[in-house]
């Protein structure tokens, strides 16, 4: 039986020297392939460290992304890119808007997770910016509802996601970190999601983080993929209660290292993480993940958070006899 | 023509290397390159800037653009006695974040929250400069409260500091105060909270104008009672809030709005001549002349760039209504 298979949620940090030449391209200092050449590097470099530490399922790592929302939109027919906007403290970030009907030009995401999976003989995600969170995180300056601006990018992320699962993809992760944003249009998140894995065989996953997780518990089964993978360690352990009560029907990623903290959890505390995991989840409908992408953490700190996680997970399924 | 106003806070960042400099000031106060003093003064740069910009399209009440603060909920309450700030929480519907307060004990207010920000903007502003504070009952929700047990309690010590900190901003020169409360379009059964709260914060007003703002949604469910509450102008979100649209239309006001009708949210431009028609048909239900128009709330969810076309349609639309010689 497989059991507690090690993943990742998306994101790991850009070695030094790509952030150096990240901003050397944005100024035009340096061309675009060499920025790639870089891109590719880091790429490599961390399918190698997934596959040293021994993580069942790999992801590339997003080297190539800058925002996860401006980078599917920069890809479309019928976006622009705004100027800077404050998330917080003194972070910004550049938002998509939407001025013209929007289509699908190409392959999005489909290069990067060809050139991932040709490094490695592991499954390797592919991963897309979900249809609710483009559509929250954008301005709308065509489509005037919320609703139809949704569906539209549902439809085109459809046509991404397929093309993924035929470039080899055996897993399909669609990312809505904004699912908890209004619970008002929880419907509206779930058909939009049904519309991107509609007849994938590949397996689907919903990857959601820092909401609250009680208002949107009953929608948990509704969501049309087949794993949930949820942010546990920093603020969800909680939910395990009501998981034990109201028993999920799909597979779990369950993540057991916090990505906002610099703290690197030792790894008793994980496998303290996950056994609690395991009063509730069989072990083969859990998976093992950090909360989130780690990309804004050092190269160091994602390393031994991974490491760790790893070894915890080794440690647990030995424990119980697993393999 | 009508008067114009914003709601609070404004972008403090833009992409022109010189709107940059406070966004570089942080970064080099992180790596300790500077002193707080030094980014004090980037900081007031900034506000000059930001007031320099609602000069120079006319609008005739501004803010500071809520420049220094880090978020609506920790820069009041973090200054407030037995408050600690916590970590990030998303803020309503946005895709932004404040730190929450978090309370442990008795709240109260120790010394100044705005006095001097509020004096430094209006010695270097033409138009009058409002004073905007976030409510008592919006601060007591966000909060996490490990001492009262109860909103209502919560939110009356809030409406007391509060108080206090109004008084204050009158004795130095402020003769328009705004308290926002967006948990009312969220959370309508707390009206009455809200009310207890300014009639608290009245007594501390002197001879200022109060206003409430509420924002990110609607107040139509309420509308009526809204009316009641003791303050002298109602600020309404009728972007994100255009289901009040129709119940104001119906019913009129009895008090000067402030009608948030250019969308702060979105890029899209409205046409300013379409606005003024829009707004003129409450010509005989609304005192316009005692009225503003304004963006639907704080303009910081646009790009720089963008919140100064939006300053422009406003200023037009406003001079398009022609209702005010």
């Amino acid at each position: 039986m497989t059991a507690l298979l090690t993943t990742s949620v998306g994101s790991l940090p850009k070695p030094e020297y790509l952030t150096r030449a990240r901003t050397k391209a944005a100024k035009g200092e340096l061309p675009s392939d060499a920025l790639q050449d870089l891109e590719q590097k880091a790429t490599r470099e961390w399918i190698r460290f997934q596959e040293e530490i021994g993580i069942d399922i790999l992801v590339d790592g997003e080297q190539y992304r800058g925002d996860m929302a401006t980078y599917f939109a920069e890809n479309l027919e019928g976006t622009e890119i705004s100027g800077l906007v404050r998330s917080y403290g003194n972070r910004y970030y550049k938002k998509p808007i939407v001025v013209g009907e929007l289509k699908r030009r190409g392959p999005i995401s489909v290069d990067w997770f060809s050139f991932a999976q040709s490094q490695t003989d592991r499954p390797v995600k592919g991963m897309i910016t979900g249809p609710y969170t483009m559509m929250d995180w954008s301005f709308d300056e065509y489509y005037g509802s919320r609703t139809e601006a949704c569906l539209a990018f549902a439809k085109l992320l459809h046509e991404e996601a397929v093309a993924l699962e035929a470039a080899g993809a055996k897993y399909v992760q669609v990312d809505e970190p904004a699912l908890s944003t209004r619970f008002d249009e929880l419907p509206l998140l779930v058909k939009a999601v049904g519309i991107v894995t509609k007849g994938l065989r590949a397996r689907t996953v919903l990857h959601t983080c820092y909401g609250n997780y009680n208002e949107i518990f009953d929608y948990f089964n509704k969501l049309p993929v087949d794993q949930l993978d949820l942010e546990m360690s920093n603020s969800g352990l909680d939910l395990l209660e009501r998981f034990k009560r109201e028993p999920l029907k799909k597979e779990i990623a369950f993540g057991v290292v916090d990505v906002h903290s610099h703290v690197i959890e030792p790894e008793a505390l994980i496998r303290e993480r996950i056994e609690k995991a395991l009063t509730i989840f069989r072990p083969d409908q859990l998976f093992i993940d950090p909360d989130c992408g780690l990309k804004t953490r050092s190269v160091d700190e994602a390393r031994d958070k991974l490491r760790n996680m790893v070894a915890a997970t080794r440690a647990v399924r030995q424990v119980h006899g697993l393999t | 023509m009508v008067k114009t106003t914003v709601v609070g806070s404004y972008p403090r960042t833009g992409d022109a290397f010189e709107e940059q400099a406070l966004r570089r000031g942080i970064a080099r106060l992180d790596r300790g390159e500077i002193t707080e003093a030094e980014l004090r003064t980037v900081e007031r740069d900034t506000v000059k800037a930001v007031l320099k910009e609602q000069n120079e399209v006319g609008i005739d009440l501004v803010t500071d653009g809520q420049i220094s603060w880090y978020d609506s909920q920790s820069h009041i309450a973090g200054k407030l006695a037995s408050i600690e700030i916590n970590g990030l929480v998303r803020y309503f519907d946005t895709n932004t974040y404040y730190r929450q307060p978090v309370v442990r004990g008795a709240v109260s207010r120790n010394g100044p929250l705005l006095v001097d920000e509020w004096k430094f903007a209006q010695g270097s502003s033409k138009a009058p400069v409002k004073a905007v504070l976030t409510g008592p009952v919006t601060l007591a929700s966000l909060s996490l409260d490990k001492h009262y047990g109860n909103k209502k309690a919560l939110a009356g010590a809030f409406a007391s500091a509060i108080g206090e900190e109004v008084g204050a901003l009158v004795k130095a020169g402020a003769s328009q105060i705004q308290i926002d409360e967006p948990i009312l379009t969220q959370h309508p059964e707390d009206l009455s909270l809200v009310s207890e709260g300014l009639d608290r914060i009245r007594g501390h007003k002197a001879k200022a104008t109060l206003t409430l703002f509420t924002f990110f949604g609607d107040v139509a469910g309420i509308y009526k009672d809204l009316q009641e509450v003791p303050a002298e102008i109602l600020g309404l979100d009728l972007v994100q809030g255009a289901a009040t649209w129709p119940v104001l239309a119906k019913h009129g006001s009895s008090k000067p709005l402030v009608l948030g009708v250019i969308d702060a949210r979105n890029t899209k431009e409205e046409d300013p001549a379409a606005v003024a028609k829009k707004v003129s048909q409450l010509n005989s239900a609304v005192d316009l002349k005692a009225s503003y128009l304004s963006p639907s709330n704080g303009l910081e969810f646009l790009p720089r760039e963008r919140a100064r076309r939006k300053l422009r349609i406003l200023h037009d639309a406003a001079r398009g209504l022609g209702v005010a010689g």
